[in-house]
């Protein structure tokens, strides 16, 4: 292996705790159905200015490149991924929602995901690589090794659960949605006492 | 005494509801968990005129508050906000975590156990009050209880629909699923609780009974600790918590007998931190979880998954163990579980997939599988769930996807989507073979769901081997009982609320027939 494909001696010394931790981590796939996608649940109108209290800046930038790889919404005529639909907030939204142990799993996640292009992208970051590189890239990881295919799952997890949840998506899709109400269906109340 | 029925809603104390710090309660039986064990048991030792108190983890939430939304209902009414996953995190164990527990979120399947499974019981655990015709009254008051009936044509939607129709085209048994529900809206949306009140779970049948035979409930209440005195259980130790995390109470509990019916995980966690009831060493472990995958297929035409009873209909061709012990149900879906359920691809694809939903379809599979998890308690704080897909049931594992993508494409399927974290699919049946063969148990290589947590306390004759003696109550503390799915010797390939529901009732039979042995004051 040529010294420009090997691992930087700070991601070396990550691999043991990463395979632990991520390990955890990935029970976050779990989590990608939960906490914000449903706490957070509901329409949100897309703000003029985004405003992140839970993401640290540099997660942001991570989420919000994610974001256009996975859902080039545009192209599809779908609501824009990042100017209608808020993704990126409510996945921001969600974050604030997890327990600490949580949150600080998420955070190396990230930061893993961020650095681990650093390998063989020509030392450049997960953020910086442009949109066909970004996309070969999530490819490498869903080939890899089994944390690294977790991760990737429990990320695109997040994004995709984070915009389909909003209901202005649904048109696209045919979904109906809820319907009792729609469909004005009576509730049938307590079944009544069996007989002795 | 007048027993009137409750017509709407349920009589639940709640957290929200407490004013003192301290409660000391008294009762003959405390129940603890209101799912399918605790609820029937509750009722039926509550109308034979014994006291009783259900104490129920989860929040109370009536049916007029479902949303229809299954990511709302995750957060709301699901265990650990719907991301309980094992060790390694790629099997996502959903089980319901409210009044009702997970009765109110299942898709209402309604088996019976298996003749084959209940004979593997008396073989090999000693089981020989399980037969199939002692259980057969059991059956029968339950199946009549909560109005379990075939599905009829008009429950089965376009996506059950193409199941029967490929199974049948391939000579396959195929049948339409049983259910617990009166006059199905049709809404879809079983897995976030039924608004309708259609679906007979426990919420509004076996609960509101019991409440109206004199049962108290408490919703927000943990369980931390079983009591015991010289062998007997005496009650139980509980916290009540707010919606908010905080607690707002510490409950203390006196009664002569303690069942357990918290399901599967919680059961032996609450055995293991109590200390109690394990000299065989046997709680917590022998796990099962029917480890199950979604396979999803594009149809020429449109087949609007989310429309329609969720669950129509079922392959049973290979459900004895000789012929590859699994099942394939025809299961709907929305759109948060559509984003989930595989992995087509990155961008583009993955666009492609989303916006042509309405012309996929899905079957789920189920297998037997071996007992091989462990929950355990880490650190004495956190709780872990060892599963792995044994080697031995990985075979079964891909029997059972080959067998799912065969009725798909039998059923005029262009593509079928192999639940994996890598993008991978197959366009005809001539290349299931070489699609399968890439696959490994490996762990996150399967997109895994299990909705049947199950064994971790197992009943048997033995006590060296078992934990719970053949009538229900624990070797080692007596009126300590167990009624919950955490029973089962052996996976049952099928879902098991029924055979819950069953047990428990021969349960609660079998207290009564004993109820001078257990009971120091009598309430009736």
């Amino acid at each position: 292996m040529s010294k420009k494909h090997s691992s930087p001696a700070f991601m070396a010394g990550l691999e043991p705790l990463s395979r632990r931790s991520l390990l955890r981590t990935t029970a976050l796939a779990g989590v990608a159905f939960t906490t914000g996608c449903a706490r957070v649940f509901g329409r949100k109108e897309a703000p003029d200015q985004l405003e992140f209290s839970h993401l640290t800046e540099d997660e942001v930038r991570v989420m919000t490149h994610l974001t256009v790889v996975l859902l080039p919404t545009e192209r599809h005529g779908l609501p824009s991924s990042t100017e209608t639909i808020p993704t990126v907030q409510n996945i921001d939204d969600m974050v604030g929602q997890m327990s600490p142990q949580t949150r600080e799993l998420l955070g190396l996640g990230l930061w893993v995901f961020e650095r681990r292009p650093m390998v063989s992208f020509k030392f450049s970051r997960f953020s910086k690589l442009d949109p066909e590189e970004a996309t070969r890239y999530v490819h490498a990881m869903q080939e890899g090794s089994f944390f690294e295919r977790g991760l990737t799952a429990t990320l695109k997890a997040l994004v995709t659960l984070n915009y389909w949840r909003d209901s202005r998506t649904w048109p696209a899709l045919d979904y109906w949605g809820p319907v009792t109400q729609k469909w004005g269906v009576r509730r049938l109340g307590n079944a009544p006492l069996p007989p002795v | 005494m007048t027993v009137k029925s409750i017509l709407k809603g349920l009589p639940v104390t709640q957290a929200s509801d407490l004013v003192d710090s301290q409660l000391e309660l008294q009762a003959d039986v405390v129940v603890v968990g209101s799912g399918a064990g605790g609820a029937v048991t509750a009722y039926e030792l509550a109308r034979q005129g014994l006291s009783v108190l259900v104490l129920e983890a989860g929040p109370y939430v009536p049916s007029s508050e479902f949303t229809e939304d299954f990511t709302e209902a995750l957060e709301a009414i699901y265990e650990d906000a719907g991301g309980q996953t094992n060790k390694a995190g790629d099997l996502l164990l959903l089980q319901g975590r409210c009044v009702g527990g997970s009765t109110v979120v299942n898709g209402c399947v309604s088996f019976r156990t298996p003749d084959f499974i209940l004979e593997d019981w008396q073989r090999d655990y000693g089981l020989d009050n399980l037969t199939v015709d002692a259980l057969e009254p059991y059956f029968q008051r339950v199946e009549r209880n909560l109005s379990i009936e075939d599905n009829r044509e008009h429950e089965i939607a376009v996506h059950s629909r193409l199941v029967r129709d490929g199974a049948r085209s391939l000579g396959w048994s195929v049948k339409p699923f049983k259910r617990n529900i009166r006059d199905c809206a049709l809404t879809g949306h079983c897995l976030s609780g039924c608004k309708t009140e259609r679906k007979q779970s426990m919420l509004v049948t076996y609960l509101p009974w019991a409440a109206a035979h004199g049962a108290r409930i408490y919703s927000d209440t943990r369980v931390t600790r079983v009591l015991e005195q010289d062998g007997s259980a005496r009650g139980v130790e509980a916290e009540v918590i707010g919606h908010d995390g905080t607690k707002v109470a510490d409950m203390r509990v006196k009664a002569d007998m303690v069942i357990l019916a918290a399901g599967a995980v919680q059961t032996p966690l609450l055995l293991l931190k109590s200390g109690l009831a394990n000299s065989s060493g046997e709680v917590g472990r022998n796990f099962a979880c029917h480890p199950s995958m979604y396979v999803s297929a594009r149809y020429p035409q449109p087949v609007y998954p989310w429309r329609g009873a969720l669950l129509g209909t079922y392959v049973d061709e290979f459900m004895r163990p000789e012929k590859g012990g699994f099942i394939l149900e025809a299961g709907g879906l929305g759109a948060a579980e559509m984003c989930l359920i595989t992995e087509p691809g990155t961008g583009k694809p993955y666009l492609d997939y989303m916006q042509d939903m309405k012309y996929y379809s899905g079957i789920v599979t189920l297998i037997h599988d071996h007992n091989v998890g462990q929950i355990r308690w880490q650190d004495g704080e956190r709780k872990v769930i060892d599963y792995d897909v044994a080697d031995s049931d990985f075979p079964s594992m891909v029997a059972a996807l080959k067998a799912a993508a065969r009725v798909h494409f039998a059923a005029g399927a262009t593509e079928v989507y192999m639940p994996t974290t890598e993008p991978l699919k197959a366009s005809s049946e001539e290349e299931l073979d070489s699609v399968l063969a890439q696959l490994e148990n490996a762990p996150h290589t399967l997109r895994l769901v299990s909705y049947h947590p199950q064994g971790s306390c197992r009943m048997g004759a033995d006590p060296a081997r078992s934990v719970v003696a053949p009538h229900g109550e624990t070797h080692d503390v007596s009126g300590l009982f167990v009624a919950d799915a955490s029973l089962l010797p052996t996976s049952i390939i099928v879902n098991p609320q029924v055979t819950v529901y069953a047990l428990a009732t021969y349960i609660a039979d079998q207290i009564l027939a004993r109820r001078e042995q257990y009971f120091r004051v009598k309430s009736a």
